[in-house]
């Protein structure tokens, strides 16, 4: 490791309503490969999209090679050399490689582009990361692999000092990132200062020198990672003091029947051989990192996206769901993580919304019964303390807490048994929040069983019965609350299989 | 103007229909005084002659605007239908009964094949509409060999169709296309059909996770639309007799015209019948004034683009502020 290149301090950032960077200090040596951790909503990202110039910061101080900096744009941060290669790949796959990697300073001659010079260019960047790749290639000719170096070539040629990698391995192949990890090597011999951000707890354990962990939007501390153990960093990242009371044992029934199970459910990359049992009155919860594969995994149960294969029971018999109107003829409804898209028709009425998945039962005749639309979302407006001057405010005009509840109520007028719920209370204030645990509850004890996808982890041991736990498309875990801890879960979100 | 915007008389009519009445008669002052002709019976009912085929389009087309589509072929799928019912009627001997179904049938059927493109093969309306607007000239004219098609005078045997439209002074059409217009309105706010034909134009997904076949609804809007397309062409003929194929175009942008004028979104899941009735009459005063005042049909064009740009972008510059 050489001299310090980078150092952030006292970086405060935040957004309405959101502490998102609680005076955060950061460094970076030459020639050190440098992991940043810590769980969703850490502040990993932000802290980083602070550095190249994509956020402003509020206060604090950044000093780059001596001098302190701020960049304004990621154009500026890339001129001085501080470049991330994005997790998802920026790539245009009908240009060619070297098209690609010169694109907004592409070589000129005359008023054309001069290919054969960004060619030879391309080649000579290639050679000195010895990679083997063709310039002329077109760039969806590549694996992903692939195309992930041209991304790190692409850095390499804005003479970069600071390379953020984020989520580098994600998609790649084991033989791909052997291949990946040679050539971080090779950068860090050539002192370049390399931001390693990752879930893998066992590269971070081969590729870095130092671990730096943030929580909840503060910096926790630095490691040196070959004195550290996985428990060390996994203590660090979940470290906090829970104030909500967790939940110490299931309140459903050792003999409660299963009222779902899911049997060897794939659908793609992100759902890979899924199997789980739900029982009656149960809260489910299901926990892992962004990217886990929890939300393609309720999509695929409930028919929004294909599956590969799997089956499904319910109370026992096999069923077929390809449509989310098998799925909720089946008596499952979904209540989306991103209800403004997935969730309300924001243009309709509460009470519009309210009946969406039961309008045969309000059709008399021909005609939609308006007065019995009314008197069943007015019931629930009541029972679920829907905040709304009336039934026929449009929904746009709701607060997201209280939109919530309008898609709860919409599920419930179905009269579903099965709820899944995706992230349930994100955006939603705390107050809000409360009184939706309190309702899903609720609903619980009157015997609808729930799955509950969630990446907090309070939230999870707050009210889950039973936990499944996610990684990376596969489920890594089950276990009872009784024996459930913040760590037990962290442990199991960043299983390396 | 706040205060007038919330006067609950206003708020139920939509301050946006009241307007658009004050510049139908505003327009018909202005008409009568800049030419001395313009008043009398005989302009209005050569209006409405042209606002009944041209309503039945805006009707038609405002089911497909609230899912969010968009309709480039009704115009010529009217001269289409047109044609191959009035060929069928003059040069086959076909019952004047059937000819008509027959027409009904064409402008259905365009509707289905739109309809099932856009929704089942998910490709994108516009591009379907347009393709479809070629089929249906190609199509007429191959069907008339390229000839144009009189329909009965009214003194005719099978004239008696022309008195959809009037029988004497009465403007039989008018209470028609009325009709047809409430029809329209209470199945797009009062029927499960009309519920998720504007829902889906809102917010598709969210539609199709509440476990709904989307997909159904959305094809149904291009069959209704198609259907009144059919009708359309009906009174196109009883009022003007002849159709020529390889024409129609022009229409369509009259009938959207009409149609967000109205306050139907462009965007999808807002539409207003009313609305449409009005701003079909807009046009039909429109064109006939600008007739009476001497100018050819090219100006009409001019103007109806003009408004049609300026409707849609009131609309956006409406969503844009609500966000």
């Amino acid at each position: 490791m050489g001299d310090i290149i980078l150092t952030m301090k006292d970086i405060d950032k935040s957004f309405p309503g959101v502490h998102a960077l609680d005076h955060v200090n950061f460094e970076v040596r030459k020639g050190e490969v440098h992991a940043l951790m810590g769980e969703n909503g850490a502040g990993k990202s932000t802290l980083m999209k602070v550095l190249t110039g994509i956020y402003t910061k509020d206060s604090g101080s950044i000093v780059y090679e001596g001098k302190e900096v701020e960049f304004h744009t990621t154009r500026e941060a890339q001129d001085a050399g501080v470049v991330i290669v994005h997790q998802e790949l920026n790539m245009l796959g009908h240009l060619t490689v070297a098209q690609n990697i010169f694109i907004g300073r592409e070589f000129k001659k005359g008023i054309g582009i001069d290919d054969k010079k960004m060619n030879e260019e391309a080649a000579k960047l290639f050679e000195k990361l010895h990679i083997d790749i063709d310039p002329a290639e077109t760039m969806s000719n590549l694996t992903v692999g692939k195309q992930q170096m041209c991304e790190i070539a692409k850095a390499i040629s804005h003479e970069a000092k600071v390379i953020i990698f984020d989520e580098p391995s994600a998609a790649l192949t084991e033989a791909e990132i052997e291949e990946l990890f040679k050539i971080i090597r090779d950068l860090r011999k050539q002192q370049i200062g390399i931001v390693y951000i990752s879930h893998r707890m066992d590269e971070i354990k081969v590729i870095t020198d130092r671990v730096t962990v943030m929580r909840d939007g503060t910096y926790v501390g630095t490691l040196i990672t070959k004195d550290c153990t996985k428990d060390d960093i996994i203590n660090m990242m979940v470290g906090r003091v829970i104030y909500e009371d967790p939940k110490t044992q299931s309140s459903v029934p050792k003999n409660a029947p299963v009222v779902l199970k899911v049997e060897n459910l794939n659908a793609g990359r992100m759902v890979q051989d899924v199997s789980f049992e739900l029982h009656k009155g149960e809260i489910l919860g299901f926990s892992g990192l962004m990217g886990a594969g929890r939300t393609e995994t309720a999509r695929a149960i409930f028919g929004a996206d294909p599956k590969t294969s799997g089956n499904i029971y319910i109370n026992g018999q096999k069923v077929e769901i390809n449509s989310p109107q098998d799925a909720v003829k089946c008596g499952i409804g979904y209540l989306s993580e991103d209800r403004k898209r997935f969730g309300i028709v924001v243009q309709k009425s509460v009470a519009e919304n309210s009946t969406m998945a039961a309008l045969e039962n309000f059709v008399s005749g021909l005609f939609i019964n308006k007065k019995s639309e009314n008197k069943i979302a007015q019931e629930y407006v009541e029972s679920l303390a829907t905040k709304t001057p009336s039934v026929d405010q449009l929904v746009v005009n709701l607060s997201g807490g209280n939109q919530q509840k309008v898609v709860i109520a919409k599920w419930l007028i179905r009269n579903c048994d099965i709820l899944i719920f995706d992230e349930p209370t994100r955006g939603i204030d705390v107050g809000a929040k409360n009184e939706i645990y309190k309702l899903m509850n609720r609903l619980a004890e009157e015997g609808k069983s729930i799955i509950m996808i969630s990446s907090e982890m309070t939230e999870i041991l707050r009210m889950s019965d039973r936990i499944v736990v996610m990684c990376e498309g596969k489920k890594t875990g089950e276990i009872g609350i009784e024996e459930a801890s913040q760590e037990t879960i962290m442990n199991m979100a960043t299983r390396e299989i | 103007m706040e205060k007038i915007k919330q006067n609950p008389i206003v708020k139920k009519i939509g301050i946006n229909r009241i307007v658009l009445c004050g510049v139908l008669i505003l327009m018909y002052a202005i008409f009568c005084m800049l030419s001395d002709k313009f008043a009398g019976i005989q302009r209005i009912m050569s209006a409405l002659n042209y606002a009944y085929f041209l309503g039945f389009l805006s009707l038609g087309v405002t089911f497909v605007i609230a899912t969010g589509g968009i309709d480039f072929s009704i115009g010529p799928v009217m001269f289409c239908s047109a044609l191959i019912s009035g060929y069928c009627l003059t040069s086959y001997g076909v019952p004047l009964v059937v000819s008509l179904i027959i027409s009904i049938l064409v402008g259905m059927l365009f509707g289905v094949f739109n309809g099932y493109l856009v929704a089942y093969w998910t490709v994108p309306p516009f591009i379907i509409s347009m393709a479809s607007m070629n089929i249906a000239k190609g199509l007429a004219s191959v069907f008339t060999k390229t000839q144009s098609v009189s329909w009965p005078q009214s003194a005719d045997a099978n004239g008696w169709y022309r008195n959809f439209i009037k029988i004497g002074n009465f403007p039989v059409g008018l209470v028609i296309f009325i009709v047809f217009a409430v029809i329209c309105s209470i199945i797009l706010n009062q029927t499960k059909a009309g519920r998720y034909i504007l829902s889906l134009g809102s917010n598709k997904e969210a539609v199709r996770l509440s476990g709904v076949n989307v997909k159904k609804w959305e094809m149904l809007a291009y069959v209704i639309c198609g259907t009144l397309v059919g009708i359309a062409a009906i009174f196109f003929v009883a009022a003007y007799t002849t159709v020529q194929p390889g024409y129609g175009d022009t229409y369509n942008n009259e009938a959207i015209a009409g149609c967000v004028m109205g306050g139907t979104s462009m965007a999808g899941g807002l539409a207003s019948i009313s609305g449409t009735v009005i701003g079909v009459f807009v046009i039909a005063l429109l064109q006939e004034g600008i007739l009476a005042l001497g100018f050819s049909k090219d100006y009409q064009l001019i103007i109806t683009g003009i408004i049609v740009i300026v409707a849609v972008y009131a609309d956006v510059a409406t969503r844009r502020r609500k966000n």
